[in-house]
């Protein structure tokens, strides 16, 4: 039996810098002979050497493969180890693990976008995996909504994404908590952006941020009349394993590795945790 | 502690003062929230709302510093209400009249302002506690460490006595012992005004023994405490110093003084199972072995003396604190430094000691061990301590004052600073904790603890860092914002070196304990600007 | 035809066949050591060792099978690459005189290591364990496996039970590897009588009167299906856990655990599983600081829940198996019996 706890080797081909506290990295997997590849929503085991192991949210599509997006933020001793690393430099990695956003079920939807700060990161890999299909397919996605809400002007992440997303019909509108005199956009918090006509009949709405901004952004969909099961929404947790056995991202009965991280709020109204409480 | 552990389930009352008991002494928590699960009601006295004064009846939250303000507002409210235990007193006690006199003179009101807590609320605390049939009272460092240590102590045991809640199963005056072994470090005199036992030095007979056991001259005066030998500074006569298990560079308070003290020593010895702060200092270290690699006997609060078997032989270089001290007394030419078991220095401490005086190893591997006083072989030893008369004969009321601590809030240094124990996932300096990962996991940093008023008048971000400053020094540590201190008061403990917060603290101490002030230094908040 | 799932064994046999089974693979019983502990250990010397079927073993087969530490892999970070190797492997492995709450554990462990996906280094251990169970004839003071439906006899899941007849053991084969012990060592058994089999069920229905604790675990299972726990009890639980993970650790069922890499040297490390607690913040902690489990309502709600709600209704029975090892670790008298008898007393809304 191969043993489960080992990450496959993986280079960094490139290195974006996202924001002050973001960088974005592009991995490659090295062991060709190994078939690999994942669903938008899904994420990944990083080891890096002397620190462990961290689950992080794939950032790009699987249309990018055998690239692999990682945006990360600076946090702790795992993800400031990887920030002081460069190109060429070895990563382990382990997965694709845990459920993925139905893209399947997305076509002839409007789908709207709301994310808080590194939130985007999973969002993005569904963003560009759905620009994709519109490219290449005829029965595809409808209209593309983005809400994307930072701190300040200098936390904005994924500008370069979001000036494409911008030019391919991505209605993408940005907020920041605190404004700055050169900063003609909103201010305010992402719900503010929640106006009643960003809702439609077909609208399949995607969130994630800090669990504060979940619940908010969940609380006023729901006063707009969107329905629980057109909420999408991917939750963070402790994780060890990414396999369902170390217990750690426990959520109510259920474990976010496997059962998630990606739910509808159907499904997380259900149960007893913290997000909603 | 005169009463066991076990006898605070039976207490009707439990009145806990200055013990964070939950977080520093687990077991005995459960023996206090087992006595409330019963039925017993619970006072608890502590500027902070600990866990434990969550669950209390009645928490009196006082001012820091104002221990013996309250107590005596406690007594002038029991008096008042006629609950004195009149019969105890005159039979067991002396100098109450005085006393009563003292607490009769008394504004209540003014007690009310100097310790912030309203009248009702002491009266209602007076009245549960004077009530009861059986009450203990246990103390621990917050009613010790302060300048005032003593006779906060002192105003504590006249509560005891005035309402004849000592010398009994289930009432008494139980002073919380820190660390594992501190009461048997203190029973076998490593204090510096007594023998072992608490044989005084002026005991005539006491030091004939022990001169001609140990064939040497024993001092006649008391020698320096911790204090005043880690704070005698430069222009202090102490040349040489050996300090074991003990991390005064972290621990001891001001402390750029200790810092100076230690270094201008011409030689310093360390032992010490990690290279602690301290040790780095050392012209030699002794690596010592752990608990888990030596045998030996702990003394706990309850003064139960129990044996310790050593599960595995020391790892490396290491050898256990017993061998180091007779291999060094050895090379110093220091007679009998020839014991060949732990039972062979137990035979000479039961020779020597008196209150140990059945208390050989053989005894000990039954029932948990014993607890002193224990004469002889025959002896059962001791639950409960006083049973018919106190150690000096009757106990005798003595009036103490409140006075402010040495340092009061001022404009310049607005907030009060307590130190202690922050929570049970490390101990002391966490020289041993923190190299657990598990523990280092669950607690990982020092935290500043700050009511929600004072964090909003600073405008600081949940998590966000200051720099707390006392007219002693400075450092950097993060803030939580909690309900556990009051606005003006902020805590933090002395577990990690990156927040050396006794750099803060003033090294003032009671006259008779000599113990530090570490409960009360005036200290200001600055919010850390942003680059 | 002789029935090889059923045998006798006199006990003056015991020690020869123990002999002969240590020959084929490391043995390991309980033991009483020099202070009076008895633990299970492996057995160098079988005319030395103490091996003692009348305490429970402190430790359940947990040290052994999930250990409380183990390299799940090694690996070097140099110019050649970050490259991960597999750990050791493991010798085959003989378990003699396993209670049925401590088998019933280990099946419980199977299944959690077996779903979603196969745990290697669990079942690179698992499969080369042979377990023999000793029927209980006197449940110890913190017993309750008969209320969690866990023993104090099994009807399946060991590879041989022994049942002590007094100067005999009535020996059960339940599976494949048993049979195949019993088949090779054929001649130091006997096999069964009438009288062995009356003996035996006489045992067993006594044995059910023996036990001093009424823990209402079922009752408690089902309540919990479709009632929530009153929140003061969570809270007051939470205050007197003092997080120590004591109960976790002791636990046959608990197999919550951490994945942490420890350098070596510069280049070189292991990585190390080790035991976890559902009861400690940094458990759900997350880097950052947000904590999705408040410790001070809620840090046993995860461990008595998973128990005795979420496996009783995905198996039919709770992960408890009422080895009452807990209440003897538990320092703050909250181990899962305070839970029940308090949860049993309707607290629930």
């Amino acid at each position: 039996m191969k043993e489960i706890f080992i990450p496959g080797r993986a280079i960094i081909r490139e290195i974006v810098q996202e924001n002050k506290q973001i960088k974005t990295f592009r991995l490659e997997l090295l062991d060709k002979t190994q078939s690999f590849t994942f669903r938008p929503g899904q994420f990944l085991m990083l080891s890096i050497p002397h620190c462990g192991e961290a689950a992080i949210s794939i950032s790009s599509p699987p249309t990018a493969l055998p690239l692999i997006d990682l945006s990360i933020r600076k946090a702790g001793v795992l993800t400031s180890a990887i920030h002081r690393m460069h190109s060429g430099d070895e990563v382990g990695l382990r997965g694709p693990f845990g459920t993925a956003f139905p893209v399947g079920n997305f076509p002839g939807h409007d789908l709207l976008f709301i994310a808080g700060g590194i939130g985007l990161a999973p969002l993005k890999s569904v963003l560009d995996y759905c620009l994709f299909q519109q490219e290449v397919e005829d029965d595809t996605v409808q209209r593309i909504t983005l809400l994307y809400g930072s701190r300040t002007v200098a936390d904005i992440a994924f500008q370069k994404a979001i000036e494409k997303w911008k030019n391919q019909g991505v209605d993408c509108r940005l907020t920041v908590d605190v404004g700055d005199p050169d900063w003609s956009g909103s201010v305010g918090l992402v719900t503010e952006l929640l106006h009643p006509d960003i809702i439609t009949p077909q609208t399949i709405s995607l969130v994630c941020g800090p669990p504060i901004m979940i619940r908010f952004v969940i609380a006023k969909l729901l006063d707009l009349g969107q329905s629980e099961t057109a909420i999408l929404t991917t939750l963070e947790r402790h994780m060890k394993c990414g396999m369902g056995l170390c217990g750690h991202c426990h959520l109510d009965g259920k474990l976010v590795c496997v059962d998630g991280p990606v739910f509808t709020y159907a499904e997380l109204k259900l149960m007893n945790i913290m997000e909603f409480s | 502690m005169t009463n066991s552990i076990g006898e605070l389930q039976g207490a009707d009352v439990l009145l806990v003062t200055g013990s964070n008991t939950t977080e520093t002494h687990p077991q005995i928590a459960r023996n206090i929230l087992e006595g409330v699960d019963r039925g017993a009601k619970l006072i608890v006295i502590d500027p902070r709302k600990t866990e434990l004064a969550r669950q209390a009846h009645v928490h009196l939250a006082l001012r820091p510093g104002t221990d013996i303000a309250l107590v005596n507002g406690i007594m002038r409210s029991i008096i008042d209400e006629n609950l004195a235990d009149d019969l105890f007193i005159s039979m067991r006690t002396e100098q109450y009249e005085k006393l009563r006199d003292y607490l009769f003179r008394l504004n209540l009101d003014e007690i009310a302002a100097i310790t912030g807590i309203g009248l009702s609320t002491i009266r209602k605390a007076a009245k549960i506690y004077a009530r009861s049939s059986n009450a203990v009272i246990c103390y621990c460092l917050g009613v010790t460490q302060h300048t005032c240590g003593t006779d906060n102590v002192q105003a504590v045991a006249n509560l005891a006595m005035l309402t004849g809640n000592i010398e009994k199963a289930y009432g008494g005056v139980d002073p919380l012992r820190g660390q594992n072994n501190v009461q048997g470090a203190c029973d076998m005199a490593a204090l510096p005004a007594v023998l072992p036992g608490y044989q005084g030095l002026d005991n005539i007979d006491a030091r004939r023994r022990f001169q001609q056991v140990w064939n040497c001259d024993i001092p006649q005066t008391p020698g320096l405490s911790l204090t005043e030998m880690t704070h005698s500074g430069a222009e202090g006569d102490i040349r040489a110093m050996y300090i074991m298990g003990e991390n005064p560079v972290l621990s001891d308070p001001h402390l750029k003084r200790v810092e100076t003290t230690l270094k201008q020593l011409d030689f310093l010895a360390v032992s010490d199972i990690f290279l602690t702060e301290t040790a780095a200092l050392a012209h030699v270290v002794f690596p010592a072995a752990s608990f888990a690699e030596k045998g030996g006997t702990i003394t706990n609060s309850e003064r139960r003396v129990q044996l310790c078997r050593k599960a595995i032989p020391p790892i490396g270089k290491c050898r256990a604190d017993g061998h180091i001290i007779m291999e060094l007394g050895r090379r110093l030419n220091c007679p009998g430094m020839d014991f060949t078991s732990n039972a062979e220095i137990m035979e000479e401490i039961s020779l020597l000691t008196p209150i140990y005086g059945g208390m050989h190893y053989d005894r000990l591997e039954e029932n948990w061990g014993l607890q002193w006083p224990c004469w002889n072989r025959d002896h059962p030893g001791t639950k409960f301590l006083h049973k018919h008369n106190f150690t000096r004969g009757k106990g005798q009321f003595t009036i103490t004052r409140h006075r402010e601590p040495a340092e009061t809030v001022e404009t310049k240094y607005p907030f009060t600073l307590v130190t202690g124990r922050g929570s049970y996932h490390h101990y002391h300096t966490a020289t041993m904790t923190r190299n657990s990962r598990r523990l280092v996991r669950e607690y990982p940093e020092a935290l500043l603890e700050i009511n929600e008023k004072d964090s909003r008048a600073l405008q600081l971000q949940p998590g966000e860092p200051v720099e707390v400053h006392s007219r002693r020094g400075s450092v950097r540590v993060k803030t939580v914002v909690t309900d556990r201190v009051q606005p003006g008061t902020v805590f933090t403990s002395f577990h990690f070196w990156e927040v050396p917060i006794n750099q803060l603290t003033v090294d003032a101490m009671d006259s008779r304990s000599k113990c530090p002030e570490f409960k009360v230094c005036s200290v200001n908040i600055k919010k850390v600007s942003h680059a | 035809m002789l029935d090889l799932n059923e045998m006798i064994l006199p006990k003056d046999n015991l020690t020869p066949l123990l002999r002969k089974l240590a020959k084929d693979a490391r043995l390991i019983a309980p033991i009483k050591n020099s202070y009076g502990d008895t633990l299970f250990t492996v057995i160098d010397d079988i005319d030395k060792a103490a091996i003692d079927l009348e305490n429970q073993p402190q430790a359940s087969l947990k040290p052994y099978l999930l250990p409380q530490q183990e390299t799940l892999a090694t690996y070097r970070n140099t110019e050649g690459g970050y490259i991960f190797a597999e750990a050791d492997e493991e010798p085959e492995s003989i378990y003699f005189g396993v209670r049925s709450c401590d088998l019933t554990a280990v099946l419980y462990t199977d299944l959690v290591f077996s779903r979603p996906v196969k745990d290697s280094s669990y079942f690179k251990r698992r499969n080369k364990s042979l377990l023999i169970t000793i029927g209980c004839n006197h449940p110890f003071s913190n017993c309750f496996c008969e209320a969690s439906n866990s023993g104090p006899y099994l009807e399946y899941g060991y590879d041989l039970q022994f049942i002590d007849l007094g100067d005999a053991y009535f020996v059960s084969a339940g599976r494949r590897k048993g049979l195949d012990l019993l088949e090779k060592w054929l001649y130091f058994f006997r096999a069964v009588t009438d009288s062995d089999r009356e003996k035996r069920y006489q045992l067993q229905l006594e044995v059910r009167g023996k036990f001093t604790q009424n823990i209402q675990v079922s009752q408690v299972c089902q309540l919990l299906q479709d009632h929530e726990v009153d929140d003061s009890i969570w809270r007051k639980l939470s205050g007197r856990c003092y997080d120590c993970g004591g109960c976790a650790y002791v636990c046959p069922t608990c197999t919550c655990f951490s994945v942490d890499d420890a350098a070596i040297d510069e280049n070189h490390g292991l990585r190390l599983r080790s035991w976890d607690a559902c009861t400690s913040s940094g458990f759900t902690r997350m880097t950052g600081g947000h904590n999705p489990v408040d410790r001070r309502t809620d840090a046993l709600k995860r461990r008595f829940l998973h128990k005795l709600k979420y496996d009783y209704a995905e198996h039919g029975k709770p992960s408890c198996t009422g080895c009452g090892r807990c209440v003897d670790i538990c320092f703050g008298g909250v181990d899962i019996t305070t839970f029940i008898s308090l949860a049993a007393k309707g607290e629930t809304v």
